[in-house]
């Protein structure tokens, strides 16, 4: 029986005047993947951090994982209800060692010592991590260590819904197969993967179970995988007039969001 | 001033003591009648505005019982030799490889000239004070060529309340010796005390020598601090720093590079909470030519704790071929914490690399976000971000046993005040 680990319901969110989500309804059933995709400013990063529970929004509608309201929940309590994300662009932390960092999170979610340490121990050696755990996190990474550092943290903390921002980007054609394969054992292994992305890239490595395709703050389309190929075929432009929408119907606002709170910067894209 | 302090009735100036300390300690009376109390106008005391004065408190007399046991000397255990201060008083030493003593014990001629003059009398009243008033001190001695794995560890107690105590060490590393000196700042909990201490420390002809400061007063005391390095040819000295304890502490730590080659790397950690004041006034002279210097304190403020460090690198004309660097980082971590970081350079040479970097502020909020995305509670999330700045310091040091009760140290004084702050 499909069991629903993440429903959206007309999910909105703003920041001081300026909308970006008007409505977003979709739903995630666990050994799924997703793919959002958009093109720049359609508010794709902007439903990853509202998913994720980044301070600065002001968020309407409703987020359900496993039937738990996510809504006023700080990041780190939904971290531990079970929601994790890989980042686009995973910050160094100078001093706090990967290794430390796991077993930290693994104790804060629950995992016992015995059972995280062997987690990390296998994992690492899986995504090739071991020479990385007793250095600081992400420093001195390549762009695709980077990202296999962020897959390697999912593994070991075993989530029940992921969120994939822009895992692919900036990653040489190796990398993007080898986190393809480990979203594809994620999936087997029953979690629920959200990736939102780009560029259907990765999707040639990873076919997902659908694909919603985000305009305008809006979800206007979702289907099967092949509407990724239709996507590399004709851009956005293709979708927008199939689907009867104005081309460029959503002009890039005057002032760019990040301008409005400087002390949060993001990427509006 | 003498006839209205206490420490006219001190009758130290006429007690049978060799001249060479006899003169030591006229020219310390002399200084110490010419000085003041001093304040923020003084550039060296700039950015602090003490609240006693040296006549708040009377010379101890004699040692109070030593203190028992504590977290750090538990982790010293192995020590090659030790040596305890009880209000500034030689009360015990046991040497081996390394000779250790009281410095009338030791034949002329190996301790007597050099006694004190690394750290003149003329710097400030404390330092005065301590030259004209203090016992006379202990010394450690390693043997030239000898190569010591243990430490020397040095236990400095101040124990009666309302007293202030004036302890001297001198520790000489001989030509060609290796060793490492620790040395642990304690006092009795609720003593009123100030410790005023001279800690000189040479470096012979290409000596390595490490020392490391372990200052854990209880927060009832205030420290004075005068430490003085000298570094002679090719010597390599090595510092660490441990700040954690007192409600004024401060240390005016000199290092003179005088002989061509050597060298003196400094690494530390201090962490203030409650109204803590911790100041450090770091001087690094580059004498002979081709030394190096490189040094690298951290630090945190909490509560309403202050900390104060500022750096004065000082390359002379003749001292070229030199590099030269100093960091100081600080965590401010909260509103009401204050930190001032001066680095500061004067070069007379043109031929050196140097550079210095300073930096305050809070936990970084994108680490912290990073880390709460993991599923790390806030506050969890704060303790190890501040566990991991000191780790930069703490994974390097010269004594690693040091590393364990000070990450403990450091972890009861933040939790602590995580705690204050959401009560």
């Amino acid at each position: 029986m499909e069991r629903t680990a993440l429903r959206l319901e007309g999910l909105e969110a703003s920041v001081g005047d300026l909308e970006i989500l008007k409505g977003v309804d979709m739903s995630l059933p666990y050994g799924e993947v997703h793919a959002i995709m958009g093109p720049n400013g359609s508010g794709k990063s902007t439903l990853c951090h509202v998913l994720t529970g980044k301070s600065g929004y002001r968020v309407s509608g409703s987020v359900l994982m496993d039937g738990l309201a996510l809504a006023g929940m700080a990041v780190d309590e939904r971290a531990r209800a079970g929601l994790l994300q890989a980042f686009q662009y995973p910050v160094e932390v100078p001093g706090l060692g990967l290794g430390v960092l796991m077993e930290e999170a693994a104790d804060s979610l629950g995992i016992t010592e015995e059972e995280a340490g062997a987690r990390i121990a296998s994992e690492a050696r899986r995504f090739g991590m071991e020479p990385f755990l007793d250095r600081a996190v992400n420093r001195d990474l390549s762009g695709g260590e980077k990202k296999r550092s962020e897959i390697f943290q999912m593994a070991v903390l075993a989530p029940k819904v992921v969120v994939l921002d822009e895992i692919d980007s900036g990653l040489d054609i190796d990398t993007v197969r080898e986190v393809a394969q480990a979203v594809s054992e994620m999936r087997s292994d029953g979690t629920a993967v959200l990736m939102i992305t780009h560029y259907s890239r990765i999707l040639d490595y990873v076919k997902p179970d659908r694909v919603h395709i985000m305009i305008g703050g809006r979800i206007v389309d979702s289907g099967g995988p092949e509407l990724a190929d239709e996507l590399e075929e004709g851009g956005y432009d293709a979708v927008r007039s199939r689907l009867g929408l104005a081309v460029h119907a959503t002009p890039r606002p005057e002032s760019k969001v990040s301008d409005l709170f400087t002390d949060t910067p993001f990427d509006f894209d | 001033m003498p006839g209205s302090s206490p420490y006219a009735t001190v009758p130290r100036l006429d007690r049978a003591e060799p001249e060479w300390l006899a003169a030591l300690r006229r020219h310390g009376f002399e200084a110490w009648s010419r000085a003041s109390m001093p304040g923020p106008g003084n550039e060296d005391w700039k950015y602090v505005d003490l609240d006693f004065t040296l006549d708040d408190f009377s010379p101890a007399a004699e040692p109070s019982d030593p203190l028992g046991g504590d977290e750090y000397l538990e982790h010293l255990e192995g020590a090659c030799a030790r040596v305890t201060l009880v209000d500034g008083f030689l009360v015990s030493s046991e040497g081996g490889e390394v000779e250790v003593g009281g410095v009338l014990d030791i034949p002329d001629g190996r301790i007597a000239p050099r006694y004190g003059a690394a750290a003149p009398p003329g710097i400030d009243i404390f330092t005065a004070a301590n030259h004209a008033f203090g016992p006379a001190g202990a010394a450690v001695l390693i043997p030239a060529g000898r190569a010591v794995s243990a430490p020397v560890v040095v236990e400095v107690q101040a124990v009666a309340d309302g007293a202030v105590s004036f302890p001297h060490l001198t520790v000489i590393g001989g030509p060609d010796s290796e060793g490492s000196v620790v040395v642990v700042y304690r006092s009795a909990p609720g003593a009123e005390v100030l410790v005023s201490p001279i800690l000189e420390v040479l470096a012979d002809q290409n000596a390595r020598l490490s020392v490391s400061v372990v200052q854990h007063l209880e927060d009832s005391a205030r420290m004075v601090a005068h430490h003085q390095y000298v570094a002679e040819r090719d010597a390599t000295v090595r510092i660490d720093e441990i700040g954690l304890g007192g409600r004024y502490t401060r240390q005016r730590l000199g290092v003179a590079l005088a002989g061509q080659g050597s060298s003196v790397k400094m690494g530390g950690i201090y962490f203030g909470d409650g109204s803590q004041v911790l100041d450090y006034r770091v001087y690094v002279t580059h004498r002979g030519p081709r030394t190096t210097s490189n040094i690298f304190l951290k630090g945190a403020v909490t509560d309403a704790a202050r900390a104060v460090w500022t750096g004065l690198m000082r390359i002379e004309k003749q001292a070229v071929g030199t590099s030269a660097f100093e960091t100081n980082r600080n965590l401010v971590l909260s509103d009401r914490a204050k930190v001032h970081s001066v680095p500061n350079l004067e070069i007379l040479t043109d031929d050196l690399q140097c550079g210095h970097g300073s930096s305050s502020g809070p936990l970084d909020e994108d680490h912290l976000y990073y880390s709460m995305s993991r599923g790390i509670p806030r506050r969890r999330a704060e303790r190890l971000l501040v566990r991991s700045f000191f780790d930069e310091i703490l994974s390097d040091l010269a004594v690693p046993r040091l590393a364990v009760p000070s990450r403990r140290a450091v972890a009861a004084k933040f939790t602590g005040a995580q705690q204050r702050a959401d009560s």
